[in-house]
């Protein structure tokens, strides 16, 4: 296996990715905290919304050429004639799907798993034993008592 | 050449999530739920063993590694996003 990093396209590839992670971090905490966020907290969410949206723009330039405003420095191709940042592009979205769908996989696995047999590692003997009758008779008089002691020194305060 | 990259790089993201979440179920788990785990430990360790000894020789090997330049340099972007997210929430 070649592990040599000779042939690495590290600028095309890491970088690029690198600032459109930025960018959709940006973009999107920026959309939560504009839309849920009050005063400050709005402001500072449409900043960053502003912010993501400009550092995305200027990736799809370098992606593509279209705006002329950086030089078009992700849009070189290899041996092959594939675009690098497109390569890169689909690597990064290809790898989160697969994160994805395995996530999907292990929830799909752990609901359709019964794990009620776990409720067998709680102690319920104490719950048995416990009669509610008597609990809630011991409450009202408890409650009652309260009561009763305030009524007292209520009445010893007046009649001072 | 990039519906290679996709398969390769979609099993990378499979293994990565079932190596992570395989062992914090293994550890927080209890009876059933730790063994399914264990489990998913297990074919995360498979798919990483798959994709380092014999993914290697049908997808090329630069264009993988780039792959995984661009998915951690994403991550990381991700990561920085974040970060300038909290520090501006933070500091208002």
């Amino acid at each position: 296996m070649d592990m040599s990093t000779d042939n690495l396209d590290i600028m095309q590839f890491f970088v690029s990715m690198l600032i459109v992670g930025i960018g959709v971090a940006l973009l999107a905490t920026g959309m939560f905290t504009a839309y849920f966020g009050a005063g400050k907290s709005q402001k500072i969410g449409f900043a960053l919304l502003f912010l993501g949206a400009i550092i995305l723009a200027l990736v799809i330039d370098m992606a593509f050429g279209t705006i002329d405003v950086m030089p078009d420095q992700f849009a070189k191709t290899n041996d092959d004639g594939d675009l690098i940042f497109m390569n890169a592009l689909v690597s990064g979205v290809s790898a989160l799907g697969g994160m994805v769908i395995g996530m999907f996989v292990i929830l799909f696995v752990l609901m359709k798993v019964d794990t009620v047999d776990d409720l067998e590692d709680l102690d319920l003997e104490d719950l048995e034993d416990l009669d509610l009758d008597e609990e809630l008779k011991k409450l009202e008089e408890e409650l009652n008592q309260a009561d009763n002691n305030d009524e007292e020194d209520n009445n010893s305060e007046e009649e001072k | 050449m990039n519906t290679e990259l996709i398969i390769s790089m979609g099993l990378v993201g499979v293994m990565l999530s079932m190596l992570f979440m395989g062992l914090l179920i293994a550890y927080y788990g209890s009876s059933k739920t730790r063994n399914v785990g264990f489990v998913f430990l297990v074919v995360g360790a498979g798919l990483a063993y798959y994709l380092a000894e014999m993914g290697m020789d049908a997808h090329p090997t630069v264009s993988f590694m780039n792959g995984m330049l661009a998915f951690v340099g994403g991550m990381i972007g991700g990561i920085i996003g974040i970060i300038v997210f909290l520090v501006a929430i933070i500091k208002s």
